[in-house]
């Protein structure tokens, strides 16, 4: 209960959202550019602008249920069709270029979300061992 | 999250099937006889992909799903001279286009590394992730 209260407040479930978007939004990505050249292909991309809202919701709702009595576990998106592309001859709307410089931003926020967490839980390895080093 | 690295593999299998399938038709672009010796001159191939890895098409990814040969009519040329020449002078040439091949060749290049790059990226999480665990 202690752990679950420490583990569920402050960024650290945010953060947690965060890695779990990213790891999905790159496989979508990634099915995207290796179809690049498959005939009729669609493209497919989770919405970043869907997530943050869906997960600014979910903050605030913690911020009046307080510490862990908000579960963020239960985010769900849809998969949407974005049309960023022209439609070429073969009815594939790739757009190498978006999917690259996405994947790229990705990736970076990916990193950025590790890094704060790694800080979250070498802060709370430090309050643990109860010495600053 | 390791199968995207799956997925990236299949990408790069069915973009190097493509480049051999453009070799082999830049390599046969003057070939007028079959393998018997016949005149029968070597018609253009081309890849077709499809969504989904290659022994189970519901993972994501792609695989080729077949070669086909381009009915174009093939390229006639004025040989009177030729053995191969039919009965008005002409030699039946190879459908081969080479400055399509060339494009062909240099989209196929670019999607392997556009492929190579997403699975760089995917690796590039992976580590990133892993450092939580130190």
């Amino acid at each position: 209960m202690f752990l679950d209260r420490l583990l569920n407040q402050g960024s650290s479930p945010v953060l947690d959202q965060w890695l779990r978007f990213t790891d999905a939004r790159q496989r979508m990505l990634g099915e995207d550019i290796v179809n690049a050249s498959t005939p009729n292909y669609v493209q497919k991309d989770l919405s970043l602008e869907q997530f943050q809202s869906l997960l600014a919701k979910k903050v605030a709702e913690q911020d009046e249920a307080g510490p862990g009595g908000v579960s963020f576990d239960d985010i769900s998106m849809d998969i949407q069709h974005p049309r960023r592309g022209m439609l070429f001859h073969d009815g594939n709307n790739r757009s190498m270029d978006q999917l690259m410089s996405d994947q790229a931003k990705n990736a970076l926020m990916h990193s950025l979300a590790v890094e704060m967490l790694r800080e979250q839980y070498s802060m709370m390895e430090m309050a643990l061992r109860e010495r600053v080093s | 999250m390791f199968d995207i690295l799956d997925m990236g593999a299949s990408g790069l299998t069915a973009q190097r099937t493509r480049m051999d399938t453009i070799a082999g038709n830049i390599a046969n672009i003057n070939t007028v006889l079959d393998a018997n010796g016949k005149a029968n001159p070597y018609r253009r191939r081309f890849v077709v992909f499809s969504p989904g890895q290659a022994g189970d098409p519901s993972k994501p990814g792609v695989h080729v799903q077949s070669i086909q040969m381009d009915q174009t009519p093939f390229n006639r040329r004025y040989e009177p001279g030729n053995r191969y020449a039919d009965k008005d002078g002409y030699v039946n040439y190879p459908n081969v286009d080479l400055s399509i091949e060339f494009v062909n060749a240099l989209e196929a290049s670019r999607a392997y590394e556009a492929n190579v790059t997403m699975m760089d990226t995917a690796k590039s999480m992976f580590n990133s992730s892993l450092r939580l665990l130190v």
